[in-house]
C-alpha cells in the first residue's frame, strides 16, 4: 500500500424522504462519522449542510473524499455526488458488512418498505410495497400525530399491552379514523398501539413472503427504533430479526462501502474514474443527474 | 442534417400535438374516427376513407370529469381516456369506435357513447378466447362493423378497397418491424423512447403518411452518427400500454430499451393480416389470434393446461422468447398499470416462464400518474443493478 492510498476516504450520502444521512469511512473500512439530519421540506438542499457537519466530525475536507455515492429519493441531486446507487443495493450492501449472514433485510422508512434478498454480499432480488403509506414509518408518525404522542415513545407503550386491538384497516387515513373511533369506545391507547404495530408488520412480512424469507433477517430504517415493531415483526415473521445499532445508517453505510469499492475497482484496473466537482453547493431542484 | 418535417423531429412533433394533422384532414373534409384500443381493424376505415385517431390517455392530465361517471378503483389509463374526452379533447372526432378489448374498456364505451355526441358511435363485441368457434362470432361483429360503417358513410367496403388497404397496414408493419430491427446492435440505433414517439404518431396519422414517416424515420437512423448511448442493460418491457416518454425516459435512464412489448410498441405490428378469401376472415384471424395482449385468453390444447404448465406457458408467452434471444435482452420489467386485471393475473405465469427460460425480470405497479415516476425509478433501477453488477 503506498503513503497515499492508506489515507483514502469514502462517503455515503443517503437522503431519504424523512431523514438524510452521511457516513465517512477510510479504505480499511473504518466510520470516521455518521450524521443523521431531518431531510425536511427543502431537502434535497441541504445534503451539503448534513456533508459538512459530517466532515466537521471527521476533520476533514470535502476535496479529501475520493469519492462519493449518493443513495436514497434525493439521490439525483447531489451536486458533489460521483455516482448515484438506489438504497436498495445500499441498503444490502450496508446490511451484509455489519450482518454477514444476512439473507434478507427488511428496511421500512418514512416512505416506503422495502425487502431486500441477499447473497454474496450484494442484493440480488426485492419488493417494495405500493405508492401508499400503509406499509411505511408515515404509518406511524400520522398515528403518533393523531394520538398527540410522540413517536419515540409509541413503541414502549405498546409493551404495556394486555391484549391487540385488531385493527381492520391498513388504510392510513382509515386507521386513524378507526383509532379514534377505538379511543371514544374506551379501549386503552397502549392496546390499540399494539394494535397499530402488528397491522405494520403483518403487512410488511406479506411483502416480505413474496420474496421468500431467508435468515438471517435484518431490520432497518427508523421503523427498527421502535422497540414495539420489532416485537410486532418478530412475531409476525415467526423468526428471530436482528437490528444493527444505527438502523437509519444502512443505506449510507452500503453507499459509502460502494463507493470505496468502485474507487478501488478501478484503481486496481487501472482506470480514471469520472469524479465531480467537490464543492459543497446547494443543489438546484429538478437538476437530473 | 435533419429536417424539421421528416423522420424523428416529425414523429416527435406529432407526438406532442397528436391530433392537430387529425384536425387539419378534418378541416379538408375527411372524416376522423376515434379508436382507444389497437384491437380495432383500422383497416376497414382507411378502406373507406375515414381517418383512424387513436384516442390516447394524457398521463399529466389530473382525472376530474370522468370521476363524474366512473369510479376511481377503476383502469386509469380508461378514466383518463375518457377524461379528455369529456373535457371536449376529442370534439372534433366524426365517430369513435370502441371494442371488448377489456371490461373497462367496453364499461368506458357506454359512458363515451352516452355522455359524447359524435355522429357516428360503434361498439365491436370482441370474444376473448383464440377457439374457432370465437374466431367465427368475431367474423360476424366485424360485418356488423362494416354494415354501420357503409350506413355512415354510404359508400361500399369492397374487397378491393379492403385489399389495398390491408396492404398498406401491413406495409406499416412490417416497416415497424423494420424499425426494430434497428434496436438490435448494441448500442441500440434507435431509443424506446424515440419509437414511442414514431408509434403514438402512427396511430396519429393516415396510414400512407405514417408509411412515409417510418420510411423517412428508418433512412435517418440508419445515416446518423450519434444514436443513444449504450447503458448497463438492454430491458423488454412488456405492459399493457406504454406510450408516454415520460414513463420510457425513466426506464431509459439507466438502460436501452430495445422492446417495447406494449400496444404503445411492437405489439400491433408483429404480425401480418392475411389476405383471405373472404377479406374479414383475415382481419377477424390477425386481430384475435395475432395481438398479444393479456386479455386474450390462450390456452394450450383443450384440457392440456393442467397436465402440462411448461408447455401452456410455452403457447401464451413462446412469442417473447425470439424477441428476448435475438434482441440479447438481458432484463424483463412487467410494468403494471394499478387495476389492470388481464395483466396483473397474467404477470405470475409470465414470472414462471421467463424463469424457465433464465431471465431475470421484476414487476413495477403504478398508477398512471407523474406522481408514479420517482418510485418507478427506484424500482427499475435497482432491478437494473442486480442484473448489472
Amino acid at each position: 500500500m503506498t503513503h497515499q492510498e492508506a489515507y483514502l476516504y469514502f462517503a455515503g450520502v443517503d437522503i431519504g424522504s424523512t431523514m438524510t444521512k452521511v457516513v465517512l469511512m477510510d479504505k480499511a473500512g473504518n466510520l470516521l462519522s455518521f450524521i443523521k439530519g431531518p431531510t425536511g421540506a427543502e431537502h434535497r438542499q441541504l445534503a451539503n449542510e448534513v456533508m459538512r457537519q459530517a466532515l466537521e466530525q471527521a476533520r476533514l475536507q470535502i476535496d479529501d473524499i475520493s469519492y462519493i455515492v449518493a443513495t436514497g429519493y434525493g439521490r439525483l441531486n447531489v451536486p458533489f455526488a460521483d455516482r448515484q446507487i438506489t438504497e436498495l443495493s445500499c441498503h444490502a450492501r450496508g446490511v451484509s458488512s455489519l450482518f454477514p449472514d444476512a439473507r434478507t433485510a427488511i428496511d421500512i422508512g418514512g416512505q416506503d418498505a422495502k425487502c431486500m434478498k441477499i447473497q454474496d454480499g450484494r442484493l440480488v432480488s426485492f419488493v417494495m410495497n405500493d405508492k401508499c403509506a400503509a406499509g411505511s414509518g408515515r404509518f406511524l408518525e400520522v398515528t403518533a400525530a393523531t394520538l398527540a404522542i410522540k413517536l419515540e415513545d409509541m413503541g414502549d407503550i405498546s409493551l404495556k399491552a394486555t391484549e391487540k386491538i385488531q385493527i381492520s384497516n391498513l388504510c392510513t387515513i382509515f386507521a386513524q379514523q378507526e383509532v379514534v373511533a377505538l379511543l371514544s369506545r374506551g379501549e386503552k391507547l397502549e392496546n390499540i398501539l399494539a394494535g397499530l404495530h402488528d397491522a405494520l408488520a403483518s403487512r410488511v412480512a406479506t411483502l416480505a413472503r413474496r420474496l421468500g424469507i431467508e435468515r438471517d433477517l435484518v431490520l432497518t430504517g427508523g421503523v427498527a427504533k421502535n422497540i414495539g415493531m420489532v416485537k410486532a415483526m418478530k412475531e409476525s415473521l415467526g423468526c428471530e430479526v436482528l437490528v444493527p445499532e444505527e438502523p437509519l445508517l444502512t443505506g449510507a453505510l452500503g453507499a459509502a462501502i460502494l463507493a470505496k469499492e468502485t474507487y478501488m475497482k478501478a484503481v486496481r484496473a487501472g482506470e480514471a474514474l469520472p469524479t465531480k466537482s467537490r464543492r459543497l453547493e446547494k443543489a438546484t431542484f429538478f437538476s437530473q443527474e | 442534417m435533419s429536417d424539421k418535417n421528416k423522420g424523428l423531429d416529425k414523429a416527435r412533433e406529432i407526438y406532442l400535438d397528436s391530433s392537430r394533422r387529425a384536425k387539419e384532414l378534418k378541416a379538408a373534409d375527411k372524416k376522423i374516427i376515434g379508436y382507444p384500443c389497437v384491437y380495432v381493424p383500422v383497416e376497414m376505415l382507411t378502406a373507406l376513407d375515414l381517418v383512424p385517431y387513436r384516442t390516447c390517455a394524457d398521463m399529466k392530465e389530473p382525472v376530474t370529469e370522468a370521476d363524474r361517471a366512473l369510479p376511481h378503483s377503476f383502469c386509469p389509463v380508461m378514466r383518463n381516456c375518457l377524461d379528455c374526452a369529456l373535457k371536449g379533447k376529442n370534439d372534433f372526432l366524426d365517430g369513435m369506435v370502441a371494442i371488448h378489448s377489456c371490461d373497462p374498456q367496453e364499461k368506458t364505451a357506454r359512458i363515451w357513447e352516452s355522455y359524447t355526441h359524435y355522429p357516428y358511435f360503434h361498439f365491436i363485441d370482441m370474444p376473448i378466447t383464440v377457439r374457432p368457434e370465437a374466431l367465427e362470432y368475431f367474423k360476424g361483429q366485424l360485418n356488423d362493423f362494416r354494415k354501420t360503417l357503409e350506413a355512415f358513410t354510404g359508400k361500399k367496403l369492397s374487397a378491393d378497397k379492403l385489399e389495398a388497404a390491408i396492404k398498406s397496414h401491413n406495409q406499416q408493419r412490417a416497416l415497424v418491424r423494420e424499425l426494430y430491427e434497428l434496436t438490435k446492435p448494441s448500442p441500440p440505433h434507435v431509443s424506446g423512447t424515440e419509437i414511442v414517439q414514431v408509434v403514438k404518431a402512427l396511430t396519429s396519422l393516415p396510414v400512407a403518411e405514417g408509411n412515409n414517416l417510418l420510411t423517412d424515420t428508418i433512412g435517418e437512423v440508419k445515416r446518423r452518427a450519434a444514436g443513444p448511448e449504450k447503458k448497463s442493460a438492454r430491458l423488454l418491457i412488456w405492459s399493457s400500454t406504454l406510450n408516454d416518454t415520460n414513463i420510457m425516459q425513466v426506464l431509459e435512464a439507466k438502460a436501452n430499451v430495445v422492446m417495447n412489448e406494449s400496444c404503445g410498441g411492437v405489439r400491433a405490428y408483429r404480425g401480418e393480416v392475411k389476405l383471405t378469401a373472404d377479406r374479414l376472415e383475415g382481419l377477424a384471424d390477425y386481430y384475435l389470434n395475432e395481438i398479444t395482449c393479456a386479455r386474450t385468453f390462450r390456452q394450450a390444447t383443450l384440457g392440456e393446461t393442467r397436465k402440462d404448465y411448461a408447455r401452456d406457458l410455452q403457447s401464451r408467452f413462446g412469442y417473447l422468447k425470439g424477441a428476448i434471444k435475438d434482441w440479447k435482452i438481458n432484463g424483463v420489467v412487467m410494468l403494471l398499470v394499478r387495476y389492470c386485471d388481464p395483466f396483473a393475473f397474467e404477470m405470475p405465469s409470465l414470472k414462471d416462464y421467463l424463469n424457465s427460460i433464465g431471465v431475470p425480470s421484476t414487476y413495477i405497479e403504478y398508477d398512471y400518474t407523474t406522481g408514479a415516476l420517482a418510485p418507478m425509478r427506484t424500482r427499475v433501477e435497482a432491478f437494473i443493478e442486480t442484473i448489472s453488477q
